[in-house]
């Protein structure tokens, strides 16, 4: 055995410092990798602190004043929750109805741009490269730019935040979905296409039938984050349970009461969604059959 | 005897099918009805200002410069966009508007032209039309228009005249009489009027003789650029830089609380149920929270900016990546952590040389795709706590008259993602490989 | 009836297919041999118009069917059935269903998406399903189904498109020796029984000899034999897979009895 380790001293003398070299030169990357990015880290923060209205050690110290005086508001007037819990659930419903209206609409229009852009099962080759544009602009345009333009020509309320929403969603699901159409089996499309079937029949007849149950998993994963966008957007003038929450939020309305109880509202809202959706999930891609 | 059963079987079957293929499609429509009907989209489109779409689309690309006659004292102006920080020198015009003792002849598009006498009589013969007359009196605006006469591209009212055609705008009032012409472009995006570098092309301010005499070229134009105060581009790109900084601090923060934190959220990394269950809760409800509320109850407290913004990105991520890195844990191969352990490792070696390097691909991929995602959620957080591109987005909308400057946020918005989108993908491929 | 008229497919510089010409009076039974890469599925492919020409003609009763577009190319497709050797059904529809997409041609895309099948092609799908020996099947999926019974369900799917012409490429490719005869047996009756002209690219060659009535032989694109079972002689063989002395068709074969003569069990 101290054989076979001399020779290989003898013989390989320039590996092992070439391998030696290797081992420092990666450790040395990878210190100053961290180095930079613990510099970034610190300094972008020193700049966020600075730039901020308030610095962030006196933030830190108030940071549970607004709560408290939202929860002390709530308390004394505890008797009206269920009644303000039931004054807002109309708007949470408009708010959900914002997020699976555009889930659906993304979801169809997705589905139908990324077979488009998806080699294989496009009709056209030419139109690959014009639709995978067209959706990474739609997933790069943040929901806030669209939202506002119509509310500027539609007026306030749901729709706006529908469309925009929506927009953003087709891009977004387009991508996912024709990622989950490059493993889709081709042998059954081309089994069709031998048959003389049109286009839509073989989408609809030997593809759409493989991707389903993973469309129907992103789907989901895209209406647990359409229902955030669409609390959010309300909040920009969009309707639904963010226009209430802003109203009932600022200053001196005396309505923290109210703000409470949309608090709660929309907290359970996101988290049943969440749960639901993650079961729903887990079902469709482990469960498979039963 | 089987035969039969087979075909009522499948007849069975078949109906079946067809129920689900007819329902499936029958379900999508229903609810697109409902929400039709109950966010009430009938009268929305009725109440809607298809006016505004087009005011918005025409002012994205052009715009208009504006040459004024003050109907008082019959002095003469011209500003790009009527704005003050547009406006031309006293007694200078674009070349199209010419002023002399026949009074004002200005040149609109598509060979239009209108004439203002000295006295304040405008002339515009409308090819296709004929010629219209108007004057300002103290009474009132005399035309040789009549109500009945006047075309559906003419508003008229006693005190009040204004024409829109082809060749652009013309509004006559006791006050004042304007005329505006429109121009395919972003005006005046590199220099104002005042900048001694508007006008000069490239070559010229590269290669050509001094143009100020106090400055360099190069070092006078970029900081004109710069400073232009009409578009800001020193904001704007300040904005931009506090987007992606809210979004950097956000996603890294979380990453770096949430990693150890998912250590004691997993299974078989912390044997005690209750703090790991405790910890899932927590993850929870950072999660349930959501950004929006965590940044309207961090700005009550920090202010509007962008360390708001981060932290509030920061919160929530950091119940997401908990969620998931504790899966992600829960997950890994133990069979290369008890080969750590056989060589009789401590637990933070065994965790850094048996865990971490399974749990860095999915760590890194789900952060980086973290990063661009939440480029994305700072220009709204932006827009809600004030900072950011998100703020000067919102504060161009809302005054609903510089839609030019939006669609130059908008572009600049979209290929910041891009390029967010194009990093994040690179960097994953590059680290997952590479490490 | 059917005439190929210098066909060329080329990928790149390659041709797969190389001026390829020959003539079919009458409806028959045809095999196509050679080895790997030959050229056999890029002609099958040509025929029924998944893969497009580079160039030449192929006429069926006259008429340039390499030269039909859209709806026109889609309604000769439903006239000339193809099977695969890895059958291409949709694995997670029934059996019938599967046979029922033979007849998509004839009906409007919305109306198939809705499943609105006539009640007649149902039950003429299961008759089909019935002939070929797969009628228990019928309701099952069609991925829990063995090599062989799936591609008799990729027949019956052909035979539901009451095609001129069916195309077999490599039907019994990735079938063992039992279900291969069965599969080979189906076609012959098929041709036998319905008139139907049948082309099959086979690899063995016996099975080519027992089944075909005429075979044509492949080799880099190119036909380099052209006759009756019986003229395939051993080494008129050797020349189309290029091989030498060593060659022998038992290796090849796939048929049972050239194995062991002992009968197949019914
Ligand atoms: N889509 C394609 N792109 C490029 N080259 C191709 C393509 N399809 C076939 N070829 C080439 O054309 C030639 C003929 O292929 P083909 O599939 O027709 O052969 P084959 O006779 O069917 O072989 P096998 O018995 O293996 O199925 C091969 O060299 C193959 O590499
Ligand atoms: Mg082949």
């Amino acid at each position: 055995m101290s054989d076979t380790a001399l020779g290989h001293h003898t013989g390989g003398g320039t590996t092992r410092d070439a391998y030696f070299e290797m081992v420092r030169r990666k450790r040395l990357y990878g210190g100053l990798t961290i180095l930079v990015f613990v510099v970034l880290l610190v300094s972008g923060f020193v700049l966020a602190d600075g730039r901020n209205a308030g610095g962030f050690w006196n933030g830190l110290s108030q940071l549970g004043d607004f709560p408290a005086t939202v929860v002390a508001e709530a308390w004394e007037s505890r008797a009206d929750m269920p009644a303000h819990l039931v004054t807002y659930f109309p708007a949470l419903i408009d708010t959900i109805n914002i997020a699976a209206a555009s889930t659906l609409i993304g979801v169809l229009i997705g589905g139908l741009l990324s077979m488009l852009s998806t080699r294989g099962l496009a009709p056209v080759p030419w139109l690959i490269p014009i639709c995978r544009r067209i959706m990474d602009i739609m997933r790069a345009l943040p929901e806030i730019v669209l939202a506002l333009a119509f509310i500027f020509i539609l007026g306030g309320g749901p729709v706006p935040a529908m469309i925009a929403i929506a927009f953003h969603t087709c891009g977004a699901l387009g991508k996912l979905f024709s990622e989950v159409n490059e493993n889709a089996d081709l042998k059954p499309v081309e089994g069709l296409a031998s048959v003389g079937a049109s286009w839509p029949q073989r989408m609809w007849l030997a593809v759409v039938p493989q991707v389903a149950p993973n469309y129907l998993s992103y789907a989901l994963l895209r209406f647990e984050i359409n229902i955030r966008a669409s609390a959010i957007l309300g909040f920009v003038g969009a309707g639904g349970i963010g226009y209430e929450l802003k109203n009932t939020i600022s200053w001196g309305q005396g309505k923290f009461d109210e703000a409470a109880a949309i608090f709660i509202l929309l907290f359970l809202a996101i988290v049943i969604v969440d749960n639901l959706s993650d079961l729903a999930r887990n079902r469709l891609t482990h469960g498979g059959k039963k | 005897m089987t035969d039969a059963v087979m075909q009522s079987e499948i007849h069975v079957l078949f109906r079946r099918k067809r129920i689900m293929a007819l329902a499936l499609p029958f379900m999508v429509l229903a609810y697109l009805a409902y929400v039709v009907w109950t966010f009430d989209v009938v009268g929305l489109m009725q109440r809607a200002e298809p006016g505004r779409a087009q005011t918005l689309l025409a002012d994205s690309y052009s715009y208009k410069t504006h040459i004024t006659r003050s109907n008082r004292t019959g002095d003469w102006d011209a500003a790009i966009e009527g704005e003050r920080k547009g406006k031309y020198d006293e007694g200078v015009f674009p070349a199209w508007a010419v002023l002399n003792d026949t009074g004002m002849t200005i040149a609109l598009n598509h060979g239009h032209e209108v004439t203002v006498s000295p006295e304040g009589e405008m002339r515009y013969d409308v090819p296709g039309f004929g010629l219209i007359t108007a004057l300002p009196t103290r009474r009132g605006i005399e035309t040789n228009l009549t109500p009945e006469t006047a075309p559906d591209w003419v508003n008229m009212s006693n005190t009040r005249l204004s024409i829109t055609t082809r060749g652009g705008r013309v509004n006559v009032t006791k006050s004042k009489t304007e005329v505006f012409r429109y121009f395919t472009g972003w005006e005046l995006f590199f220099f104002t009027l005042d900048s001694p570098y508007h006008g000069h092309s490239v070559t010229e301010i590269l290669f050509g003789d001094q143009i100020d005499p106090t400055r360099g070229n190069v070092a006078g134009a970029l900081h004109d650029f710069w400073m232009n105060p009409m578009w800001h581009h020193h904001q704007v790109a300040w904005a931009m830089f506090e987007t992606i900084l809210m979004a950097f601090l956000g996603t890294m923060g979380a990453g770096l609380i949430a990693l150890p934190l998912a250590f004691f959220a997993a299974r078989g990394f912390n044997p005690l149920r209750s703090t790991r269950f405790a910890l899932r809760r927590v993850f929870d409800f950072l999660r349930g929270v959501d950004g929006l509320i965590w940044t309207i109850l961090l700005s009550r407290a920090f202010g509007p900016g962008p360390l708001t913004g981060s932290l509030a990105i920061m919160l929530t991520d950091t119940g997401t990546f908990g969620k998931l890195f504790s899966e992600a844990l829960e997950n890994t191969d133990k069979k290369q952590i008890e080969g750590i352990q056989s060589t009789g490792a401590n637990r933070l070696q065994r965790y850094r040389f048996g865990v971490l390097p399974q749990l860095m691909p999915v760590l890194l991929s789900q952060i980086l795709y973290y990063l661009e995602s939440n480029t994305r959620s700072a220009t709204i957080i932006g827009a809600i706590t004030g900072g950011g591109i998100g703020l000067l987005l919102t504060q161009a909308m809302i005054t609903h008259k510089d839609w030019e400057e939006v669609t130059y946020y908008i572009i600049l918005v979209v290929l910041m993602v891009m390029m967010m989108d194009w990093l994040s993908g690179w960097l994953r491929r590059k680290l997952i490989k590479g490490g | 009836m059917l005439n190929v008229r210098h066909v060329t497919r080329l990928f790149g510089q390659k041709a797969a297919v190389d001026n390829v010409s020959f003539d079919v009076d009458r409806s028959m039974m045809i095999g196509i041999i050679g080895r790997s890469g030959a050229g056999k599925s890029t002609f099958l492919r040509m025929l029924n118009r998944l893969t497009d020409a580079t160039s030449g003609e192929i006429l069926f009763e006259g008429r340039d069917v390499l030269s039909l577009r859209g709806k026109d190319k889609r309604a000769w497709q439903s006239d000339c059935a193809m099977v695969f050797q890895q059958f291409n059904l949709v694995p997670r529809m029934d059996v019938v269903s599967n046979v029922l997409h033979g007849t998509l041609n004839r009906h409007s895309a919305l109306r198939t998406a809705l499943n609105l099948f006539p009640r007649d092609d149902i039950e003429r799908a299961m008759d089909i399903l019935d002939r070929l020996g797969v009628g228990e099947q019928a309701p099952k999926r069609a991925e829990a189904l063995s090599g062989g019974q799936q591609q008799r369900v990729a027949i019956a799917r052909a035979l539901m498109q009451d095609p001129r012409v069916i195309l077999a490429d490599e039907p019994i490719a990735s079938l063992d020796p039992m279900n291969a005869q069965i599969v080979m047996d189906t076609l012959r009756r098929i041709h036998d029984e319905d008139g139907r002209m049948v082309i099959a690219n086979l690899h063995t060659l016996d099975t080519a000899r027992r089944y075909c009535d005429r075979v044509i032989g492949m080799r880099d694109g190119r036909i380099v034999f052209d006759g009756t079972p019986e003229q395939l002689t051993t080494g008129v063989a050797r020349d189309i897979y290029g091989a030498d002395e060593g060659f022998s068709e038992a290796a090849t074969s796939t048929a049972i009895d050239t194995i062991s003569d002992a009968p197949i069990p019914a």
